[in-house]
């Protein structure tokens, strides 16, 4: 453009609406730059995927008859209960940076002048977590399914069954700590809070709280009886501690994913920038 | 109507004020920091908004631009009612609030792609020629945390300009500027002005509104306490005229007892003669002049003073902490 000329009509059409893949990109720009966050959920997800495996077969390589084969469908099971928690933290770093990015930086202000509606900043930044952390652990769960595959020996791989539930619950884990994080670093505006509540919460409250039965019934409204309710079996390996339909699952799942949801997008519409 | 309505079709707009305010208000608790303020922005002018820290003046502008909500009052940018109208209103807008900020770990370009986004489409299409315009293109693929303060503001005059805006909210925006940088600075605001566009410059240096606007409000505590073009608000002042003659001891004991002088007062140039507030300044230099010619004084030097906005602004807030 010429910004010496004169100036242009108003903008006319949907370019303000909710939805705008432009919107989306840009938060995408954010993530892809921010190589701290880059390497940190590579470090968090294919990293220790290629890392394991490579000892296994390692291991296995040195002495066969004390080591079994890398791969196979236990091993795998293995990898998927270790990538779980990782996606877990993974979810929540790039949740949080996401969340209080520009309004640390001070851009959140600079967004707000243009007249773009707030709900659609908000709302930009969910495709984009997710397009980020997904396409990484797609990638870390891919390492782990060929290597447990390619690498099993004369022991069973695992079965596609395993590996579609495996990669569904993966996914699951990845959005509902992402959305987690998203919502409740946008609520509270502080990157490094919400990390350490988050972690602490998820990671080491909640899974001590699953474990202590006089709760009752209050256990099932805990987002991690539910993951653990849909966890494959295989991975799992003992059962879950909270006894729970799988509709009540899904039912906690969805309120764990929209209420965090709606308190950020709240906040952010209604914050002073 | 000046080319720039007529290439747009726009005279209807062109007919009302850039910014209307009406008993706009803002308050912190039992803190008043915007009370009542009825403001009036000719479209293409530069209009200052000039007071001192803590006036208000950011408060007012955070308002405008839905940064925080307006405790009384209504608003109306670019002829559309804020916040009813915001997003319409806000597109043609551009603004400096503050320190401009920015994402460090992105380059200059990339930074104003984020904020392109968010505005029309066509906007993407504008950074090279804000850049340019900003005097950043040969910086702009380099990372913001290796800019220094005046490039950043510099930046955020590019990124103001991506919506190709009518109307310019710059607040302090030559905070962190050269001496270099700020003549540039406000050659660039005639500039915009020039093509159109409404310059709204909040500051509280009153030589820097004096240099770049046309038109000033003087805000004090909240308050809009005088509006106008700079030369009325100047003219407003007390009227003081220089008078040297062949002997300024006599004429300083004959214009002393005159009606129409306030004060006299003996300097290296001559008498500087304030003249009394209640009399019409001409025919009260005709009286002073006539006096000391009669005297049989020769009268080597006698020009009026013309007061700046400076003197003028200190009258008013002056004023003011008297009457508080």
């Amino acid at each position: 453009m010429n910004t010496s000329t004169v100036t242009a009509e108003l903008p006319r059409g949907r370019w303000n609406t909710r939805r705008s893949p432009r919107l989306v990109r840009a938060e995408l720009l954010k993530v892809r730059k921010r190589r701290g966050l880059l390497a940190a959920i590579l470090a968090l997800t294919i990293l220790p995927m290629i890392v394991a495996y490579v000892i296994l077969a390692i291991l296995h390589g040195v002495d066969p008859a004390k080591h079994g084969p890398a791969g196979s469908a236990h091993n795998f099971a293995d990898s998927l209960n270790f990538l779980g928690a990782l996606t877990i933290v993974a979810g929540i770093l790039v949740g949080a940076t996401l969340g209080t990015g520009d309004l640390g930086a001070g851009v959140f202000r600079e967004l707000v002048v243009t007249g773009r509606s707030r709900l659609a900043l908000f709302a930009a930044r969910v495709p984009a977590g997710l397009g980020v952390l997904l396409l990484a652990f797609g990638i870390a769960f891919s390492v782990s399914a060929i290597a447990a595959t390619l690498l099993a020996g004369p022991l069973d791989p695992p079965s596609g069954r395993l590996l579609l539930h495996s990669a569904g619950w993966l996914g699951l884990l990845a959005t509902v700590s992402f959305v987690i994080a998203l919502g409740v670093s946008s609520l509270i505006s502080s990157r490094g809070t919400s990390i350490g509540i988050l972690l602490g919460w998820l990671l080491v409250a909640m899974p001590l709280l699953l474990q202590i039965g006089s709760l009752g019934v209050f256990r099932e409204t805990m987002i991690g009886a539910a993951t653990e309710r849909l966890e494959p079996a295989a991975v799992l390996g003992d059962g879950a501690h909270v006894p729970m339909s799988l509709t009540a699952a899904v039912l906690v799942v969805a309120a764990w994913t929209i209420v965090p949801l709606a308190a950020g997008a709240w906040r952010t519409v209604t914050r002073d920038a | 109507m000046s080319p720039h309505e007529r290439v747009n079709g726009r005279a209807r707009e062109s007919q009302g004020f850039v910014v209307e305010t009406t008993g706009l208000t803002k308050r912190f608790g039992d803190r008043v920091a915007v009370a009542d303020v009825d403001l009036r922005i000719p479209r293409g002018s530069a209009f200052g908004y000039l007071g001192p820290n803590g006036a208000g003046k950011t408060t007012l502008i955070r308002m405008l631009l839905g940064l925080t909500d307006a405790s009384a009052g209504t608003m109306h940018l670019l002829g559309r009612p804020v916040p009813a109208r915001r997003a319409e209103a806000l597109a043609r807008v551009g603004a400096i609030v503050e320190e401009p900020r920015f994402h460090g770990f992105l380059t200059g370009r990339e930074n104003l792609e984020i904020i392109a986004a968010a505005r029309e489409p066509e906007a993407h299409a504008r950074i090279d020629g804000a850049l340019a315009r900003a005097g950043l293109a040969h910086r702009a693929d380099e990372r913001v945390k290796r800019y220094s303060l005046g490039m950043r503001q510099r930046l955020g005059v590019a990124r103001s300009l991506l919506g190709d805006p009518e109307l310019l909210i710059l607040d302090e925006p030559t905070n962190g500027l050269d001496p270099a940088g700020i003549h540039e600075f406000r050659a660039m605001i005639r500039g915009f002005v020039a093509e159109g566009r409404t310059v709204l410059l909040s500051s509280h240096l009153l030589s820097e509104v004096e240099k770049i606007c046309d038109e000033v409000a003087i805000v004090d505590s909240g308050r809009v306490v005088m509006q106008g073009s700079i030369a009325d608000l100047a003219r407003g002042g007390q009227q003081s005229v220089l008078v040297a003659t062949s002997d300024d001891a006599r004429a300083l004991a004959i214009v002393s007892g005159q009606r129409a002088v306030d004060s006299a007062t003996p300097g290296p140039d001559g008498i500087h003669i304030s003249l009394a507030k209640d009399v019409e300044a001409q025919p009260a230099a005709d009286e002073i002049s006539r006096s000391v010619v009669l005297a049989g004084l020769a009268i080597r030097r006698f020009e009026p003073v013309q007061a700046s906005l400076e003197q003028r602004f200190l009258e008013i807030t002056s004023r003011l902490e008297e009457a508080a």
